[in-house]
């Protein structure tokens, strides 16, 4: 009964969440460890996404390039300066932040699909800077690379162990949605809540679109950044390969599938990029098989489940809720 | 008072407003005209989302064409669109309250000034409801609680009444006819209903094709030959 105030759509993901991360803690060994730390890390970018979507009516498929941007800068600042890994974490989210912040100017111009090429242009023209520059790895230069160089990034004091690594990212997301959910329920939440229904709408009730766009944006870069940046201290390098721009648009599409109006409905586009091509490979089948569910999954999420798995899963528990 | 002067909008051949000289000074201020006569435009350029090629518009002493459209808002100028613009995942509160975000109220002025609003507009049973659940009368009413919360000095309402039963339109015509009361702002409103323009407003200004034909106390305006011939219709031609 002492959950009668509290709907059941609400309570029972967030028990979910908390019991599989018990059990992860408890039972994973390296590899599943490491799969659902990237799980954790995910969300977070997955989140990121959400929101753009969710509150400003804007697809990015330039996140995963943000990400990878977050972790550079976040390596470079632990080689450069031995900085605790906190301060390397917010470094990689701020440059990422100011980044989407020089994306939410084309934004103020254009939205839909020309904005999202934009995000995608960029994605790609990362892909191709970081090829060459690669990511550093302890060497010397403000490139910090060098082939024979294997510097790793130290990761934070308190999660030294890949267990408490993996609780660490799981604490730092959680900080995600915080923020997130802080802005969406005060001034900034009804700004861009008016801001998708129209902007007219929002300028004559007084909204300041443009700071707000903007705001949007950087919020967003801020997250996906912090997730590169843990990204760089679960691996303790990166490899200029991971992220390519088909990732960006990758995860964007899951998030869609997973449910940009939930929360967890970024846990589940996580667990479908990081999760499901594991299992796959771990069953013996070809985990790339999953890239082709995901294709039919977007065009069913578009079609039918505009809220995504997530928004299903919170019919059905609210359904049962009434009987 | 707001005082227009020639107040000039063309999009491209088309001319929607053909050099407005008005001086509107009354509680409440009808617009009508024939469809096309520019009615949407005048408020359009009032609230800013088009911009005159020439003219000033100076209301209660401020030069109103010299501010981006959100700091007309925050200055006092509100406004309900034909379609109207409800959001429906956030709360009937947020609605309403995102008016009031940018002016810095204590937490005690927006509470007062949002309970007030939600007793005016005849809502406070629905403040915490999500916009979704409303019917098509509630949301109107929530958009209309958006334009006369807090201290606004003109609002503008764009067809208010289309589509609504005669019950409801005529609390709807109750609610014009108090805003004065209530906040102290003008109200400029267009509609097509000819017996709620006569029943709440005291002048009454004519468009047709982009031309102010007339602008007078509304019965003089209801009864002028030319008016009669473009907008009402004249009875012995019928």
């Amino acid at each position: 009964m002492s959950f009668t105030r509290w709907p059941r759509q609400q309570w029972a993901p967030a028990l979910a969440v908390g019991l599989a991360a018990l059990a992860t803690i408890f039972l994973a060994n390296g590899l599943w460890m490491k799969v659902l730390t990237s799980v954790a890390i995910f969300t977070l970018t997955a989140m990121s996404v959400a929101l753009l979507y969710r509150r400003l009516g804007q697809i990015s498929l330039g996140h995963v390039a943000l990400m990878g941007l977050g972790g550079w800068v976040a390596l470079r600042f632990s080689h450069g300066f031995s900085l605790p890994f906190e301060l390397n974490l917010l470094a990689g989210g701020v440059v990422a932040g100011l980044v989407g912040v020089a994306l939410a100017y084309p934004a103020l111009r254009m939205r839909g699909l020309y904005l999202s090429l934009v995000t995608l242009m960029a994605a790609g023209g990362f892909s191709i800077v970081v090829n060459n520059t690669q990511f550093p790895n302890g060497a010397d230069g403000f490139l910090g690379f060098a082939v024979r160089a294997t510097a790793y990034m130290p990761r934070p004091v308190l999660a030294q162990s890949d267990a408490a690594y993996f609780i660490y990212c799981l604490v730092v997301t959680g900080l995600g949605f915080l923020l997130v959910h802080l802005h969406e329920a005060g001034k900034p939440g009804r700004a861009w809540a008016l801001i998708r229904r129209s902007e007219a709408t929002a300028m004559a009730a007084g909204v300041n679109v443009t700071l707000y766009k903007v705001w949007g944006f950087a919020l967003s870069g801020f997250l996906a950044g912090a997730a590169g940046a843990l990204l760089a201290g679960s691996l303790q390098l990166l490899d200029a390969h991971s992220f390519p721009p088909a990732d960006s648009v990758m995860i964007c599409a899951l998030t869609i599938v997973g449910g940009a109006w939930n929360w967890f409905g970024a846990l589940i586009a996580a667990l479908l990029f990081r999760l499901a091509p594991a299992l796959l490979n771990d069953w013996g089948l070809n985990g790339n098989a999953a890239y082709i569910f995901f294709g039919l999954a977007l065009i069913h999420a578009l079609a039918t489940a505009p809220r995504g798995v997530a928004g299903k899963l919170e019919e059905a528990l609210a359904a049962g809720n009434r009987k | 008072m707001i005082d227009i002067s020639d107040l000039y909008v063309a999009f491209g051949g088309l001319t929607a407003l053909n050099r407005i000289n008005v001086k509107l000074d009354a509680p409440v201020v009808g617009v009508i005209g024939p469809n096309g006569a520019g009615k949407t435009t005048f408020l359009n350029s009032l609230s800013g989302f088009v911009r005159p090629q020439s003219g000033r518009v100076v209301a209660f002493g401020t030069s109103l064409l010299d501010l981006p459209p959100h700091r007309r808002a925050r200055w006092g100028l509100r406004r309900s669109f034909q379609k109207e613009q409800v959001v429906d995942e956030i709360s009937v509160e947020d609605n309403i309250g995102v008016v009031l975000d940018p002016l810095g109220l204590s937490r005690g002025e927006r509470e007062k000034a949002l309970t007030a609003a939600f007793e005016f507009a005849g809502l406070s049973g629905l403040r915490k409801a999500k916009a979704a659940e409303l019917n098509a009368f509630e949301r109107r009413m929530t958009e209309l609680a958006r334009c006369v919360v807090g201290a606004p000095r003109v609002i503008m309402l764009d067809e208010p009444g289309a589509g609504f039963s005669q019950g409801e339109v005529s609390r709807l015509r109750d609610f014009i006819l108090g805003i004065a009361a209530f906040n102290g702002a003008m109200t400029l409103l267009i509609d097509h209903d000819v017996d709620l323009i006569r029943t709440v407003c005291v002048n009454t200004m004519v468009l047709d094709f982009g031309i102010l034909i007339a602008h007078d106390a509304t019965e003089a305006v209801m009864a002028d030959a030319r008016v009669r011939a473009v907008y009402l219709g004249v009875e012995e031609a019928a």
